[in-house]
C-alpha cells in the first residue's frame, strides 16, 4: 500500500512533472506529524506523465549526430502515457492491407522524448529512478548531453537507475530515445510487437515516474504459498549502498478481506545486496484461492534500518494469493485438486489503442466476460501482459499461461538472442511471479532449433520459481523439464480439436494421457465471412478495416453486397454450433487438462482471422448468447454421448449421459432428467436417470436412456434435453425422417437425370421440368465440406476456400425439409456429397437456394442447388450425390422429397433464365 | 544406442524385472500388406493429389545410378524420408537436409522412398505452399529421376491382428516387427524407444503411439489398462529400420 504521502504526490493536480511548493509543504506538514520518519526516510515519486518535448529520428541518427552534445530542445511535443500514433507521427499510410488491419501512421525508428527535470534537494543521498511501466522495446536515457542507461526487456518495466547521473537540486534535461525496432533477430509475428495484433508501437504506457528511495531498500519481494500450514514464506533481496554495517527491522502486513497481520523480524544487513527469507504463519483465518474463490492478499514489508550516520525506511508491496500449483497425472493441480482449463488464446489484439492496456477496467472488462462464458483460462500466446492483467485475474479467478516474445526459429543458434531470452524469462518471473493467476510459463509458441537451449530455460526457470508449472514450447518437440504440454498431439495421437463431428461418441481422452498433462492447443479455428457494420468502428482506432473495405467492394462487383450480412450470420451460426461440438468433445475427455479456444475474439491478423464469437473489440458478434454458450462451457456440464444426428424414425435414439464436473462442489443427490421436444416447444418424451451424487474434478458417466422414433411419422428436428438438478442444463438437436422409398420418379412433366443429355433438353424445350442431379464427379467447381474455412483462407488457401452455406429457408424447395438459414448437422450427409458449382458467371439475379459462401478474398457466387428458367422449360438443378449409399442419407433422403413436392407442385415456377452455355460450363465434358 | 538402453535399464534397476527385461522382436511383416491403391505418374504427386492427408506413402523409380558416390537430391519433403535403393537403407532425409549419397553400386536399382508427412505448415515463407509429401523434382546426380509408382501406407488405421507374420526378415525395407513380453504386476508404465529410427506402435492390438529418434522424448506412455498379466504382444512400426531388435520399458518418461 502506498504511504498517505505518495498518494499525495501521486495524484499532483495537472500530472505536471512539477513539485509545486504547495504540496510540498503540505506533505511536509503530514510528515511533522509523523515524529518517527524523517523527511529523508521516504519514498518519493514526481509523476512524469503530460507532456514531453518530442522528435522523430527516422534516419536513426541523433545518436550519431552532434546534437546531444549541444543539449538541444527537442522541437515537437507529445503526450505521454501514449503512443506516437495517437499523434498521427509517422508514415500516413495510403495502402490497404489485406492481411492485416491497416495502421493509419506508421513509425518504426527510434524516437526521442525530453523533459527539464528538477531534481529535488531533499533527494541527496536517495536512490534514483527513472520508471517506465511498459515501452518496446529499448529505452534509453540521457541525462543532459551523455546517454546513461539502456534497457530492453518487452514483458516488464523498464527502471532506469540514475543516481549515479543526476544531482539533486539540479535541473537537468532528460532526453528518453524509445526504439520500437526488433533489437534481436526475433519471429515477426510474435504478439509483443507484431502488427498483425497489437500494432509495433513506439511510446511509454502506464506509469511514467521518477522515484527516489532511501539508499536501504527492498528490491524484490517474493512470496511463497504453504497451504498446508497455512504459511508464506517471504523471500527478500535487500540492497544496501551506504557502505555500513546497517540494521533495523522489517516488518510486514498481510492485508486482506477481513485479515489484518503483522510480523516485524530483526534484520541486519552487511553487505551491498542480502537475501533474507522469513516464513510467516498466517494463522487459520487464511483463506485459499482458486478461480472460485479468488481471495488476494497485500503484504508489506516495511524495512526501518539505521547505521551511525543515518536511518533509512523503504516499503516494498506484492499481492499474492495462497495457492499452489502442482503438476498432477493429467490436470493441473490447484491446492492439490485437478482443475480443467477451459480458455481462449490471447494474441494481444486491441484495435481500439494499438496496444494492450494497462489500466484494471480494460482487463477486468476481458476477465468478466471470460467469466460470462463459462471460462477460467487465458493464454497469452507469444507475450506476457502488464501488471493490470494479472491484478484483474488475481481478482476474478483465471488461470494465465504466459510466453516470451518467442516464436518459430528463435531457438535456433543466436547467443544474443538467447541472452535477451535469458534475462526476459528471469524479468518475468521476479516482475509477475507473486499473482496467484500466473499459473503455467511457456517460453513460447512453436518453437523450433535447438532444443537444448528451450530445456536450459525450461530447467532454469523451474529452479528459480516453484509457483507455476513450466513448459519448453507449445505444439513441438517436448523437453525433459516439461511439467505440462500445450499441443495439437502427443505421440499418441492428434489432441487437436478443430471441428465437430455429428455424434459426440469420441474424445481425446486416450490420446492426451502421458506423462504430462496435455491441453488442446488452438482448438476451434472456424472461420466466419466478416461483418463489414464493423469497419465503422475503427473511427477513432490507429488501425482500420481497409481490407474489409476491399472485400466489400468486391463483394459488391460480384452483385450479392446485399447478402453481407446473411453470410457473416449463416456462417457464424455454422461457427457456434462447431464450437460446441469442439468444446464439448474436449470436456467428454477426462484425461485431458483443458483446452485454449482459437479463439473467443476475432485474430485480426496472418491475413485476417474472423473466428470469433466476439469481435477483435471483444464485443459480442450477437451470434450467440453467453448463456447458451455456458451450457457447453462452465464448471460443470451435462454432456451426451450419441451415435448420429440423423435418424429413420424405424430407429432408436440412445445415448449416455455424463456430467463434466470440475465445479466448487461435489453435486449430492443430483436429480438428472431427459427430454424431449419438438420444434413447437411440445414435450414428446421424458425420464429421469437414477439419482446419484456426482464427484468433483472429473468427467461422471451418470445413465444412459433411449427412445424409440416410431411416433414420428414427418420430418422432425427434435431436441433432446439433459438437466443435472434444474440448474445445469444442456441440449443437442437431432433429425428423424421417415424411410421415403421411393425418390426421384420421373413423371412426364418432371424428369430425373443425372445427365443433361439430348433427353433433357427436350423436356425442357417441350416446357416442362427436369431435376438435374449430376453426380458430384461429373461437375466441375469445388469440392463440398460441411465445414467453414479453417483459421482463414488468406492465411491457408487450402481448398476448397468456402466459409459455410447460407440456406433460402424460406423458398418453397424446403416446404418438406426443415432447416435453418444455416447448415447444421443434419445437412452433414448432404454437403459430404455433393459438389459446388461455380456460378459467377450466371446470371445476376440468379441466386442458389444452397448458396455456399465463397473465401471474402474471392467472393464469388457458389451453389449446390438453383432453379431457373431454360427457354420454356424448368430447371432444377442440385450437385448431390443421389447413389452413394443412398440406404445411409436419411437427410438427403428427406432433401430429394421436399424438391420432388415442390417441382410437381404448383410452386415450381423459375423466374430467372439461364442459356445452356452456362449449363455446359459446371459439367464435365 | 544400445549403450543408452542399457544406461536406461540400469537406472531402473529398482523396478520388479519384467519391466527391465529386453522384449526381443521375434517376428516381421512386410508393408506390401497395408499398400493402398497405386498411381502411376511421370512426375512426383504431393499427397494432397493422392487424397492422402496425413500418415505414410511410399514413392518408388527406377533409377540408374551411373558414379560411384551418387547424390540423390529433393526439391521438396514434406516432412520426413527413409531412403532405400532395392532393399539397402541410405539413410533419411528432410526439407532441412535434402541431399543423401547413395551407397550402391552402378548400374539400375529400385528407389524406394518412404514419407511420413507430420503435419501442416503453420507459419514461415512456405505457408502457402502446404503440399505434402514429395514435389517438385528429385535427381540422382543431377538426372531428374521419372516414372514414379506412389502407393498409400494404410498404416493409422491398421488392425494389426489381419498382419500376417513370418518368423524371418526376408530384407532390410521398413516394415513391421512383433515380440511377446510377460508381465507379472500389471502398471502404467513406459516404452523405451530408445534406438528405433521412426513408427508407430501397438499393444495387444491398441495402438499406442509414435516415436522419432529425432525427438527429444523417447518414451511413449503405455497404461495399464492395455496389458494383460503373463504374455502380452508388442508390434513395431519401423518406417527406417535403425536394426535395432530389442525393446524395453522404463519407470519414467526418457529423454535424450
Amino acid at each position: 500500500m502506498p504511504t498517505h504521502k505518495e498518494k499525495l504526490l501521486k495524484n499532483l493536480p495537472g500530472k505536471k512533472m512539477k513539485f509545486t511548493r504547495r504540496c510540498l509543504k503540505f506533505a511536509l506538514t503530514i510528515l511533522l506529524l509523523l515524529p518517527l520518519l524523517k523527511a529523508t526516510s521516504q519514498t518519493q515519486e514526481i509523476d512524469l506523465s503530460g507532456k514531453w518535448g518530442f522528435q522523430t529520428d527516422v534516419m536513426d541518427f541523433r545518436r550519431g549526430s552532434l546534437s546531444p552534445r549541444y543539449n538541444h530542445k527537442l522541437q515537437d511535443s507529445i503526450i505521454l502515457p501514449g503512443i506516437t500514433d495517437d499523434f498521427k507521427i509517422g508514415y500516413k499510410n495510403p495502402y490497404k492491407y489485406i492481411d492485416r488491419l491497416t495502421r493509419k501512421y506508421e513509425y518504426m525508428a527510434p524516437a526521442w522524448y525530453q523533459r527539464d527535470i528538477e531534481i529535488p534537494k531533499e533527494w541527496k543521498g536517495k536512490r534514483i529512478f527513472m520508471y517506465f511501466e511498459r515501452t518496446h522495446w529499448l529505452s534509453s536515457i540521457f541525462v543532459d548531453t551523455k546517454e546513461v542507461s539502456k534497457v530492453d526487456y518487452i514483458s516488464v518495466p523498464h527502471n532506469h537507475d540514475l543516481t549515479a547521473f543526476v544531482t539533486p537540486g539540479t535541473k537537468h534535461r532528460i532526453t528518453v530515445g524509445i526504439d520500437n525496432r526488433y533489437q534481436y533477430n526475433t519471429h515477426k509475428w510474435n504478439h509483443a510487437h507484431t502488427e498483425f495484433t497489437q500494432i509495433n508501437w513506439n511510446g511509454i504506457l502506464g506509469e511514467i515516474k521518477l522515484v527516489a528511495i532511501d539508499p536501504v531498500y527492498v528490491d524484490d519481494l517474493q512470496v511463497y504459498p504453504n497451504i498446508a500450514d497455512k504459511s508464506i514464506k517471504v523471500k527478500m533481496q535487500v540492497r544496501n549502498y551506504t557502505k555500513k554495517n546497517i540494521t533495523g527491522n522489517a516488518s510486514f502486513t498481510v492485508n486482506g478481506k477481513k485479515y489484518n497481520m503483522v510480523k516485524k523480524i530483526p534484520v541486519s544487513v552487511n553487505d551491498s545486496l542480502v537475501t533474507i527469507e522469513e516464513v510467516i504463519q498466517l494463522g487459520r483465518d487464511i483463506k485459499l484461492w482458486d478461480e472460485f474463490n479468488p481471495n488476494v492478499y497485500n503484504i508489506t514489508c516495511q524495512l526501518k534500518t539505521s547505521s551511525e550516520k543515518g536511518s533509512y525506511t523503504h516499503e516494498k508491496s506484492a499481492t499474492f494469493g495462497m495457492r499452489e500449483v502442482k503438476q498432477g497425472k493429467n490436470h493441473v493441480l490447484i491446492n492439490n485438486r485437478p482443475v480443467h482449463l477451459r480458455g481462449t488464446v490471447e494474441n494481444a489484439v486491441f484495435p481500439k489503442t494499438g496496444y494492450a492496456p494497462v489500466d484494471d477496467a480494460e482487463w477486468e472488462r476481458i476477465m468478466l466476460i471470460l467469466k460470462k462464458y463459462g471460462m477460467n483460462h487465458l493464454r497469452f500466446h507469444s507475450w506476457c501482459p502488464p501488471k493490470a492483467a494479472f491484478r484483474m485475474a488475481d481478482k476474478h479467478g483465471i488461470y494465465f499461461e504466459v510466453e516470451m516474445p518467442m516464436w518459430g526459429k528463435d531457438a535456433e543458434v543466436d547467443e544474443d538472442r538467447y541472452n535477451f531470452f535469458r534475462r526476459e524469462m528471469r524479468g518475468i518471473l521476479k516482475e509477475y511471479g507473486n499473482h496467484p493467476s500466473f499459473v503455467l510459463y511457456c517460453n513460447g509458441n512453436e518453437i523450433t532449433g535447438n532444443f537444448d537451449f528451450i530445456e536450459e530455460l525450461t530447467s532454469n526457470a523451474r529452479d528459480l520459481d516453484n509457483r507455476h508449472l513450466f513448459s519448453g514450447s507449445t505444439a513441438r518437440t517436448r523437453v525433459k523439464s516439461d511439467q505440462y504440454y500445450v499441443s495439437q498431439q502427443t505421440n499418441k495421437g492428434p489432441v487437436k480439436v478443430y471441428e465437430g463431428l455429428p455424434h459426440t461418441k469420441w474424445d481425446r481422452s486416450t490420446e492426451s494421457d502421458v506423462d504430462v498433462p496435455v491441453i488442446s492447443h488452438e482448438s476451434g479455428q472456424r472461420c466466419i465471412y466478416p461483418n463489414f457494420e464493423e469497419i465503422k468502428k475503427y473511427a477513432n482506432s490507429p488501425v482500420e478495416a481497409r481490407n474489409f473495405e476491399v472485400f466489400r467492394d468486391m463483394l459488391k462487383e460480384n452483385g450479392m453486397l446485399d447478402q453481407a450480412p446473411d453470410f457473416f450470420k449463416a456462417s457464424g451460426a455454422l461457427t457456434v454450433l462447431e464450437y460446441k461440438a469442439v468444446i464439448e468433445a474436449l470436456l467428454r475427455s477426462s484425461k485431458s487438462a483443458g483446452f485454449q479456444l482459437l479463439s473467443l475474439n476475432d485474430f485480426p491478423g496472418q491475413g485476417y482471422a474472423p473466428v470469433g464469437l466476439l469481435d477483435p473489440f471483444w464485443d459480442s458478434k450477437g451470434l450467440v448468447t453467453p448463456e447458451k454458450f455456458r451450457e457447453s462451457c462452465a464448471p460443470t456440464v451435462a454432456l451426451l454421448r450419441y451415435a448420429k444426428s440423423s435418424y429413420f424414425n424405424d430407429e432408436t435414439f440412445a445415448g449416455d449421459a455424463e456430467v463434466y464436473n470440475f465445479g466448487p462442489k461435489a453435486i449430492e443427490n443430483a436429480k438428472i432428467k431427459w427430454w424431449v421436444t419438438n420444434e413447437a416447444g411440445k414435450t414428446l418424451q421424458n425420464g429421469n436417470l437414477r439419482k446419484r451424487s456426482i464427484g468433483r474434478d472429473d468427467v461422471f458417466p451418470v445413465g444412459n436412456f433411449s427412445f424409440n422414433l416410431k411416433g414420428v411419422t414427418s420430418a422432425q428436428k427434435l431436441t433432446v434435453h439433459l438437466s443435472v438438478n434444474e440448474a445445469i442444463k444442456n441440449s443437442w438437436d437431432i433429425w428423424v425422417y421417415p424411410r421415403n422409398e421411393n425418390l426421384m420418379k420421373s413423371t412426364a412433366e418432371v424428369l430425373y437425370t443425372s445427365m443433361y443429355d439430348d433427353k433433357a433438353k427436350q423436356q425442357l424445350a417441350q416446357g416442362k421440368t427436369v431435376v438435374l442431379c449430376p453426380q458430384p464427379e461429373n461437375v466441375k467447381g469445388r469440392t463440398s465440406t460441411f465445414h467453414n474455412h479453417f483459421w482463414n483462407p488468406i492465411m491457408f488457401a487450402w481448398k476448397p476456400m468456402t466459409i459455410g452455406a447460407l440456406i433460402k429457408n424460406d423458398h418453397p424447395v424446403f416446404d418438406q425439409f426443415i432447416t435453418s438459414y444455416h447448415t447444421d448437422w443434419q445437412w452433414w450427409d448432404i454437403l459430404n456429397n455433393a459438389r459446388v458449382i461455380e456460378m459467377q458467371n450466371a446470371p445476376k439475379d440468379l441466386r442458389p437456394f444452397i448458396q455456399i459462401i465463397d473465401s471474402y478474398d474471392n467472393n464469388e457466387k457458389l451453389g449446390i442447388g438453383f432453379e431457373a428458367k431454360v427457354g420454356q422449360g424448368k430447371l432444377l438443378v442440385l450437385a448431390v450425390d443421389t447413389q452413394k449409399d443412398m440406404a445411409n442419407r436419411p437427410a438427403t433422403r428427406q432433401l430429394l422429397v421436399s424438391v420432388d413436392n415442390y417441382v410437381k407442385s404448383g410452386k415450381f415456377n423459375p423466374k430467372v433464365a439461364v442459356e445452356e452455355p452456362f449449363i455446359q460450363s459446371f459439367l464435365m465434358k | 544406442m544400445r549403450r543408452r538402453i542399457f544406461l536406461m535399464t540400469g537406472l531402473v534397476f529398482s523396478c520388479i524385472f519384467i519391466y527391465a527385461q529386453q522384449i526381443k522382436m521375434s517376428a516381421t511383416a512386410g508393408l506390401d500388406q497395408i499398400y493402398g491403391s497405386t498411381v502411376i505418374s511421370e512426375n512426383l504427386l504431393p499427397f494432397n493429389e493422392i487424397d492422402v492427408e496425413f500418415g505414410y506413402v511410399l514413392y518408388e523409380a527406377q533409377i540408374s545410378v551411373e558414379s560411384e558416390d551418387a547424390v540423390l537430391e529433393l526439391e521438396n519433403v514434406r516432412d520426413f524420408a527413409a531412403v532405400y535403393v532395392d532393399t539397402i537403407v541410405q539413410g533419411s532425409i528432410t526439407n532441412d537436409e535434402r541431399k543423401i549419397t547413395l551407397n550402391t553400386a552402378q548400374g539400375k536399382h529400385l528407389l524406394r522412398i518412404y514419407v511420413e508427412n507430420i503435419g501442416r505448415i503453420t507459419y514461415g515463407p512456405e505457408i502457402l505452399d502446404n503440399s505434402k509429401g514429395l514435389f517438385g523434382r528429385v535427381t540422382v546426380d543431377g538426372e531428374e529421376v521419372v516414372g514414379w509408382k506412389i502407393t498409400p501406407l494404410k498404416v493409422r488405421d491398421l488392425q494389426i491382428e489381419d498382419l500376417k507374420f513370418h518368423s524371418k526378415k526376408s530384407n532390410a525395407l521398413p516394415g513391421f516387427h512383433k515380440g511377446f513380453f510377460n508381465v507379472s504386476d500389471v502398471k502404467d508404465t513406459y516404452l523405451n524407444m530408445a534406438g528405433w529410427g521412426m513408427g508407430e506402435v501397438w499393444i495387444n492390438g491398441q495402438y499406442i503411439g509414435s516415436y522419432w529418434e529425432k525427438e527429444k522424448l523417447q518414451s511413449i506412455q503405455v497404461v495399464a489398462d492395455i496389458l494383460r498379466k503373463d504374455k502380452n504382444e508388442i508390434v513395431i512400426f519401423e518406417l527406417k529400420n535403425n536394426s535395432q531388435n530389442t525393446v524395453g520399458f522404463a519407470d519414467e518418461p526418457v529423454f535424450n
